[in-house]
């Protein structure tokens, strides 16, 4: 067997392990409440956990395939996030919409996915293209310099004040009972973002496996000058991987605001750290990963809030990820870094 | 010739750190040179120059701008009178972004208390950053008077140092609204089972315990938990409420975030369990969960001031920045009497605010300081109740 | 910084140098410092490279003007910039000479802040009261001295991770210490969000005398001292055996593991380093602060931190002194306390500075585009002013000697708001396409971007200056990074084919 793949799947049963001991201890002894509250909190998790996932998406992608750790992709998100609201606000806003809830929600993810896809690549052009040869750090500069750049923007163009989505008024309060009225309770909002999150990165996987494109990515991350001595374009693949990431982040910005009404010219900071860990736990680099680490930081997040008292929730998070990190340092599902001599 | 490049590089840096140095206050530092801006003598000519220190970037940009508006808007509206054509007032505003960096309201103290031009000053709005900055401000010899500093140690003297004399608030401390939200919770609702969530802030974490403290002794089963600032995602401290919880006290600031907070409330099914939020979330159109109650100032949303400023501003009340109105009022009303004769020195605006005495103001009350530059007594708290339109009705 | 004047030891082609070596070709020039005992004092300044010179030139020019700097001017300049050139100093051993990505290091600025404030100051917390005076110098050292213990058990972990992961570990760590020194523990040790308050001013305190140090002058003085003996000290370990091994395992662990370096051991040594200074850093701005906040050790810091030393030039000591000049005077002259003109004059006069630098060869163009300008600008402003009146009357923002020229050259709408925003998004897209065309397309570009930009300018930008400080300051960073990413006084990396 390939030695990098059982590493990954020890990894996997370790974690696998870990949930289920987690699981357990969490219905038998915690304190409050049992296998309801437990699950209750794993839905919320998987909810978050979309989101984060197509954040680190983005970061992953770029990562594999230019080395980078592309800073200003929480913003990226973030005006991703404002784009759906104009949309929304342009349509008629949540309380009167112009047209069909479903169109609107459909063109609010369009319009957001399109914007920080255009967005991303002239991020890509300004700040990082003329940086190709530079030395690693230059970059993760150039990087701060964007997400400066573009927090304030929005800072100036769409003022100090939160905008409220209102998601719930929009599209509903109601949701689907799981074992009774005192069950598992999971919004259709929770829905939506679950449905989109999975439908999103089912289409990225394919189009990674069996398009052109995406074998000229799996190339160009592979060996950037052979595959450009094979006649590939380097350039145009990092664009469009750029493009792809920064589009997936726009959705998840969409989604936020949906799920938590209200978005804010910070918002990306947070998120972006948050999407950068989940890449790093699944193993930076790896598309699989990037998705199963977002999972995994919701999932732990949502419990942290749910087991724990105070605020406690992202220095578990962040403790937790010291630990995978220390243990396992090439993530999850990453393959450890061979050294070339 | 490596030597000369690196001479002429050095000469160049120099030379602009220089001339920015000295171009930015080239008038202050001549005056500087003459006397000290603490006690220097000012001419005050037809217009007069107040600072105004408040958050206008950084995460809580939000409110800091609301306050920027407010006190800004009582200087406009003064500004504007014939009366008081010779009497204008400047403002200069300092960026102290609370959230990100005390540094930065250290900066602003130490820029207002060198500008010799400057009497007085509304803010800063934090009240680490009043902490902070106080001994900037008293090194200069200026009065400084808060509209959202309302931490009680402030002004006792001496746990977090002395700044009497200096610092004023027209703001209540927490000590005042603690009682008001505590008695209306046992006495008017009855509730037995009440959840406090505080934001970690210590404005929050100041009425959280004050709350806490007196529901406890009442025999109220009471359960703290915490979210922070950056929070949006409630769901799962939410599956933590019991379903029979007759109330959720959330003492923040941000009313977007309590907005945000009751809709996943009714999201989860949970509707039915009350909010209780207090004076930083007295937001109407922004906070608009029908059936809230919210502890605040005894605003009159009627006044004409606030009728008038909600229309100039897109139907925002803004009114976590009324207090920072009051405190401009304070200001500008002490510096024009100290320069009734033309000259003013600090020390005289200072003695002029705390002895300003206002029958009525937009907080809904008189206001006068007492020594240690609290308000006097009638700074009462209202409870307002979140109508299903939105609007905030006073109930008590 | 013009671009073209690199004092590096060597002058660079732009681009890699391959298959030179600097540091073989300087062996000789080495071996005889080493020789020079006697002289070694006197040859010093001889021997240094012109970087060096500059750095103890830089404080040397700054020190006369001193007496005509006002207080908060020099507060604001003098005391930060030599606070972050410190900082920038100690991070510099981490991620310059060691080559380790290390994004927790405004965490042990925040211990040294924090063991300062604890030792000497006094604490009412939760009904316990820490009154400990600690004189000055014990305070500091041991706030060092933890600093530097702390720097080894974080430098630890960078036994098993490298680059990356390295940094989001270490990342946690800043992230962890904000968040811990947030949340109040029970015995009020770091008084969660309130922070320490009451905090002396620096008393030294031996053989019965007291000097105290609590003046804005006393602390740029004491800081001025702190960085030089730190630059003193730097230097001389830069060109050390361990500071030669740290830049050998830079270059390649690998090879240096092979010529017997312990690299893990030297590692964890330039992290304990970096801490030790950030540690000093912290103590002194505490006392300056006169107390110490989680919020002062956010991740903004950091950002500026790592600014200064990208910007100065990684590995290089001038660098860092003149990075944190640079990031420091950006950052106050666009404050909002500080006139608006002086921000405008140095707007208008970058902008010109730009198109010169970008059209540079063919003056014919730089004449085009400026006189374009000025035509289109006269064109739009008489035609506008005839149709729609309300477009030119508003005022120009506390505007200095340019108030004539802005008036009847820029559009001044008497309520922008709207009108701006757009302007703003167009003027994004207008350089995005200036960028792609080429040759007289890009020079007829120019003119309405220009035009639009001033526009901006005066109708948006100024309105608010301590959000444009942060805007201008991002496009700084993207230009300096892609005009020069080695920094200014930083050296292109020799790759060894």
């Amino acid at each position: 067997m390939n030695p990098a793949l059982s590493q990954q799947l020890r990894n996997l049963a370790g974690l696998g392990l870990g949930l289920v001991a987690f699981m357990f201890y969490a219905v038998y002894f915690s304190p409050t409440q049992g296998w309801v509250f437990f699950f209750q909190l794993t839905v919320n998790g998987i909810i978050l956990g979309s989101i984060y996932a197509l954040i680190a998406l983005g970061y992953s992608m770029v990562y594999g395939i230019l080395k980078l750790l592309n800073f200003a992709h929480g913003d990226v998100y973030m005006i991703g996030s404002f784009i759906g609201f104009g949309v929304l606000t342009l349509l008629g806003g949540p309380l009167s919409p112009a047209i069909p809830v479903a169109l609107l929600v459909l063109c609010m993810f369009v319009v957001a996915m399109l914007g920080s896809g255009f967005l991303g690549l002239a991020i890509e052009r300004f700040a990082y293209r003329p940086l190709r040869d530079a030395p690693r750090i230059a970059p993760l500069i150039s990087a701060l310099g964007v997400a400066f750049f573009l927090e304030n923007s929005a800072l100036l163009l769409f003022g100090s004040q939160y905008r409220n989505y209102d998601g719930y008024d929009l599209i509903s309060y109601n949701g689907i009972h799981i074992g009774g009225d005192s069950g598992v309770f999971i919004q259709y909002l929770g829905v939506i973002v679950i449905v989109g999150a999975v439908l999103l990165m089912l289409a990225l996987l394919g189009l990674v496996r069996w398009t052109r494109l995406g074998k000229a990515m799996r190339a160009v991350s592979f060996d950037r000058e052979g595959a450009a001595m094979m006649g590939i374009d380097p350039d145009r693949v990092i664009a469009a991987t750029f493009f792809i990431g920064s589009a997936l982040a726009g959705a998840a910005g969409v989604m936020f605001g949906l799920l938590f009404s209200q978005i804010y010219y910070l918002i990306g900071f947070l998120a972006g750290l948050k999407g950068f860990t989940a890449a790093v736990v699944g193993g930076i680099g790896s598309i699989p990963g990037a998705m199963l680490g977002g999972l995994l930081v919701g999932l732990i997040e949502s419990w942290a809030k749910g087991y724990l008292n105070g605020n406690v929730s992202d220095l578990v998070v962040f403790g937790i990820l010291i630990g995978v990190m220390l243990v396992r340092p090439s993530g999850l599902l990453g393959t450890p870094a061979l050294q070339k001599v | 010739m490596r030597k000369y490049v690196v001479a002429a590089l050095a000469a160049a840096g120099v030379a602009a750190l220089a001339t920015a140095a000295f171009g930015s206050t080239s008038s202050q530092s001549r005056t500087s040179a003459a006397a000290s801006p603490a006690t220097a003598s000012v001419t005050c000519g037809k217009t007069r120059t107040i600072g105004l220190a408040a958050p206008i970037t950084g995460p809580a940009a939000a409110i800091g701008n609301q306050q920027v508006r407010w006190a800004k808007y009582y200087v406009k509206r003064w500004n504007a009178q014939k009366a008081n054509k010779n009497k204008q007032i400047k403002v200069v505003p300092g960026d102290t972004q609370l959230g990100v960096d005390t540094a930065f309201a250290v900066k602003v103290a130490k820029s207002f208390a060198s500008n010799s031009k400057l009497l007085g000053v509304v803010g800063p709005a934090g009240s680490q950053e009043v902490v902070a900055s106080t001994s900037s401000y008293k090194g200069g010899g200026l009065g400084f008077v808060s509209g959202s500093a309302t931490r009680t140690t402030l002004t006792d003297g001496h746990t977090d140092g002395n700044r009497r004399g200096f610092f004023f608030r027209t703001v209540p401390n927490d000590g005042a609204q603690a009682p008001v939200v505590a008695n209306w919770m046992t006495q008017k609702l009855k509730w037995k089972r009440v959840y406090i969530i505080d934001d970690q802030e210590t404005y929050s974490q100041g009425l959280a315990d004050g709350v806490q403290k007196i529901l406890a002794a009442r025999g109220v089963k009471v359960t703290r938990d915490s979210i922070s600032q950056t929070d949006s995602d409630f769901s799962s401290k939410i599956a933590k409420i019991p379903s029979n919880t007759q109330g959720i006290y959330i003492p923040w600031q941000l009313a977007p975030q309590a907005q945000g907070f009751g809709q996943q409330l009714q999201g989860a099914g949970k509707g039915h369990i009350k909010l209780f939020g207090s004076d930083g979330l007295f937001a109407p159109g922004v906070w608009k969960i029908a059936g809230s109650y919210d502890s605040a100032f005894p605003y009159n949303p009627k006044d004409p001031i606030v009728t008038s400023y909600i229309k100039a501003h897109k139907g925002n009340g803004e009114f976590f920045g009324l207090p920072s109105y009051v405190a401009a009022q304070v200001v500008v009303g002490a510096v024009t009497k100290a320069c009734a004769d033309g000259k003013a020195t600090r020390a005289e605006v200072r003695k002029d605010i705390a002895k300003t005495k206002l029958k009525t103001t937009i907080l809904g009350f008189p206001l006068s300081f007492a020594a240690s530059g609290e308000m006097r007594a009638p700074a009462t708290f209202g409870v307002f109740q979140i109508q299903k339109n939105g609007s905030f009705s006073r109930i008590g | 910084m013009p671009e073209n004047a690199p004092p590096t030891p060597e002058p660079t082609p732009p681009g890699m140098q391959i298959g030179v070596d600097t540091w073989v070709e300087q062996a000789d020039e080495r071996r005889q410092r080493r020789t020079g005992v006697g002289g070694r004092i006197s040859h010093l300044w001889e021997l240094l490279p012109p970087a060096g010179k500059l750095a103890f030139l830089t404080p040397a020019i700054i020190v006369p003007f001193l007496p005509f700097m006002n207080e908060a001017n020099l507060f604001n300049y003098g005391v930060f910039i030599l606070i972050y050139a410190l900082l920038a100093l100690g991070l510099n051993v981490v991620v310059g000479f060691a080559g380790l990505l290390d994004l927790g290091y405004v965490a042990f600025f925040g211990f040294g802040a924090y063991i300062y404030s604890f030792l000497s100051g006094t604490h009412h917390e939760k009904g316990h009261v820490y009154t400990h005076h600690w004189s000055a110098q014990y305070s500091i050292l041991l706030a060092v001295l933890i600093c530097a213990l702390l720097g080894l058990f974080l430098g630890s972990s960078s036994r098993r991770l490298l680059g990356d992961y390295l940094a989001i570990v270490t990342l946690f760590f800043g992230q962890a210490f904000v968040i811990f020194t947030n949340t109040t523990d029970p015995y009020g040790l770091t008084n969660g969000s309130n922070g320490l308050a009451n905090v002396d001013p620096l008393n030294f305190r031996a053989f019965g005398q007291t000097l105290t140090i609590s003046s804005v002058k006393g602390y740029y003085w004491f800081l001025l001292g702190c960085v030089v003996v730190v630059l003193i000290v730097l230097w001389c370990i830069a060109e050390s055996r361990t500071g030669r091994a740290w830049k050998a395992s830079r270059e390649d662990p690998l090879a240096a593991e092979m010529m017997g370096m312990p690299v893990n051991r030297l590692k964890i040594m330039a992290f304990s380093f970096g801490a030790a200074i950030a540690g000093l850093a912290g103590s002194v701005f505490a006392a300056a602060q006169t107390g110490a906040f989680p919020q002062n050790f956010s991740t903004q810091v950091l950002i500026l931190i790592y600014a200064v030393v990208i910007l100065g030039g990684t590995g290089s000591l001038t660098g860092m002194i003149v990075g944190a000049v640079a990031i420091i005077v950006s950052n106050q002259v666009l404050d909002s306390t500080s006139p608006p003109n002086n921000a405008r004059v140095i707007f208008y006069v970058a902008l010109i500075a730009g198109i010169v630098l970008t059209l540079k060869p063919s003056w014919r163009r730089i004449a085009v585009a400026l006189v374009g300008t000025a035509v289109f600008g006269l064109a739009v402003h008489a035609i506008v002013d005839a149709v729609w009146s309300r477009g030119t009357a508003g005022q120009v923002t506390s505007g200095g000697f340019l108030t004539g020229v802005i008036r009847h050259f820029v559009l001044l709408p008497t309520n922008p708001g709207r009108l701006a925003v757009y302007g703003y998004l167009l003027m994004i897209v207008l350089i995005v396409v200036l960028v792609q065309l080429k040759g007289w397309w890009r020079v007829v570009a120019y003119v309405p971007t220009l035009y639009l930009t001033a526009f901006v300018w005066e109708n948006l930008l100024i309105q608010n200056p301590a959000v444009t400080r942060y805007v201008l300051f991002g496009a700084l960073l993207i230009a300096v990074m892609t005009i020069r990413p080695q920094g200014l006084f930083g050296t292109a990396k020799v790759e060894i084919v």
